[in-house]
């Protein structure tokens, strides 16, 4: 029955439309799976992925939870053609905790927040030679960093 | 003295005669009405007013048909080339097929093949006259509706057919008379900015801004070839320059058209920069409206294939650098012609058309003439210096 279950539920799942599946979208995919897998999780949290496509200097920002004494790796990622990704870490007020933007195309944050609570993510396009370029970030939880004494 | 005032009789009669001949009567004032250009009558205020509404409307419904067109239209990602959508009619499977192979090879020729922005071509077929209480939609003018931040993959041409190649494309006239070539020729002019789109990507921020500002007039069209045939160009439209309507043409330009078809540098880059400067806000949704008679309305001749001969000249990476580039138009520009954009479009014009020459110049007739009466002054001064006796 859980098989059954499990089988409606796969088949329930949108399925991509096929004209996202393009040369640049795979190659970001591709590059965030290895990325992930680089980094390594050790938490159960879920890894919270986004991805898209932007032209230069364009910017977008996604909101994601992020919980008290967690440590978190944000990573960038994006196609052939970016030459600059830069990332910003936001409080819901709108203050930036941290950015990172001298990793040109793979940018990455490490950040364990003291708090609970929606934070924003922005990443701007800094560099596109052919527009527009695609990008994919992924928050990767690391684990419950050890409390200090 | 009887010979010498006969002969000064004679040199005012000769200038009496020649003005008669070469100035204008006395407060004659030059007809605004030009025989060789036909007026159509002004209508009243009303009319105007109701036919200004008419334009705005045609104007909307374009633009609303366009984001209809990229809701709905769904791609064929077997194709790399153009996904093409005919409106007005339902044809034949092989129909179609025939037409994709036809742009498929318009694809190829423009050595594009996958590309980031794809292209939608709706062929608007002709279609009888709607009903009379809205007015026409536009069937007689090319629209673009370009990537925005809503879709920043699609760009969609609108392409309506006219009577001619829409019974070509619905198989009831043989266009092997007139040759397949000439219909790719205008598929390929009819991809417009989304040929660029596609070839290069969506514009940094200056490059859009200034193809805005001038509507896109020097990127009409990537092909090698003439925009309507092998060697058309617009400047063809403009005659030939032995005849009067050539210059009636030439002096409607703006004086930067005109300073560049004389090879002036200055010129030249003054008709490549204009709008340039410009701050100019890109809308969204971003519909690019092709004049009915976009010959008329260039800032350069023949700018429509302007910038398709830049990306030739500099190759593919240097022309990439200047589309996406941040920096201003005439920076851009320069740094990959590698030299002053008014150096490099003179010489280019130089390639279509041999320098026009501007300023008075006078007529081989009255040269002569004007040589003739010098000589005689001077030959009546000699004679009768000559019969002068000191005495």
């Amino acid at each position: 029955m859980r098989g059954v279950l499990a089988l409606l539920g796969l088949v329930a799942l949108p399925i991509p439309a096929m004209g996202q599946q393009q040369r640049w979208e795979h190659q970001v995919q591709d590059r965030m799976q290895r990325a992930i897998a680089a980094v390594g999780t050790a938490s159960r949290l879920p890894v919270v992925k986004r991805s898209g496509m932007l032209n230069t200097d364009e910017a977008a920002s996604f909101q994601t939870t992020l919980t008290q004494g967690t440590s978190y790796a944000i990573v960038g990622v994006c196609d052939d053609d970016c030459s600059r990704l830069q990332l910003t870490l936001v409080k819901p007020g709108g203050s930036e905790i941290a950015k990172e933007r001298d990793s040109e195309s793979l940018p990455a944050l490490h950040v364990t927040p003291g708090t609970t609570l929606s934070y924003g993510i922005r990443v701007v396009m800094e560099g596109c030679r052919w527009n527009p370029c695609w990008y994919a970030v992924a928050v990767i939880p690391l684990g419950k960093k050890a409390r200090e004494r | 003295m009887a010979s010498l005032k006969r002969w000064v009789l004679v040199g005012l009669t000769a200038c009496a005669v020649l003005a008669l001949a070469y100035l204008p009567p006395r407060g004659v004032k030059s007809s605004d009405k030009s025989v060789f250009v036909g007026q159509s009558p002004q209508g009243t205020r009303t009319r105007q007013h109701a036919q200004a509404l008419a334009e705005e409307w045609r104007n909307a419904d374009a633009a609303v048909r366009l984001l209809e067109d990229r809701q709905q239209v769904k791609r064929d990602f077997v194709r790399a080339s153009p996904t093409i959508v005919f409106r007005g009619a339902t044809l034949p499977p092989h129909s179609v097929r025939n037409i994709e192979t036809v742009m498929d090879s318009v694809w190829r020729g423009l050595g594009l093949g996958e590309t980031k922005v794809r292209v939608t071509l709706v062929v608007a077929l002709q279609q009888p006259s709607g009903p009379a209480d809205s007015p026409t939609p536009l069937q007689d003018r090319v629209a673009y509706l370009t990537p925005d931040s809503t879709d920043r993959t699609t760009c969609i041409a609108s392409l309506p057919a006219g009577p001619y190649w829409t019974l070509v494309i619905q198989g009831k006239r043989d266009a092997r008379h007139e040759g397949f070539g000439r219909f790719a020729q205008w598929l390929q002019a009819g991809l417009g900015p989304c040929a660029f789109y596609a070839a290069y990507g969506t514009p940094g921020r200056p490059v859009q801004g200034w193809l805005a500002a001038r509507n896109w007039d020097v990127g009409l069209y990537l092909g090698s070839h003439g925009i309507a045939g092998e060697r058309f160009s617009s400047l063809d439209l403009l005659g030939n320059p032995r005849f009067s309507g050539f210059w009636d043409a030439v002096y409607a330009l703006p004086p930067a058209t005109v300073a560049c078809l004389a090879g002036r540098w200055s010129g030249c880059s003054a008709a490549v920069l204009a709008g340039a400067a410009d701050e100019a806000t890109i809308p969204i949704p971003n519909v690019i409206l092709v004049e009915r008679r976009w010959w008329r309305v260039q800032r350069l001749l023949p700018g429509e294939r302007y910038l398709g001969d830049v990306a030739r000249t500099v190759g593919r990476d240097g022309f990439q650098s200047f589309w996406s580039s941040g920096q201003p138009v005439d920076t851009a520009l320069a740094l990959a012609l590698k030299r002053p954009v008014g150096e490099w479009t003179a010489d280019w014009e130089r390639a279509f058309v041999r320098p026009i020459r501007l300023g008075p110049t006078p007529p081989l007739g009255g040269m002569a003439i004007a040589l003739a009466i010098a000589v005689l002054a001077l030959a009546i001064v000699a004679g009768t210096a000559s019969r002068r006796q000191v005495r």
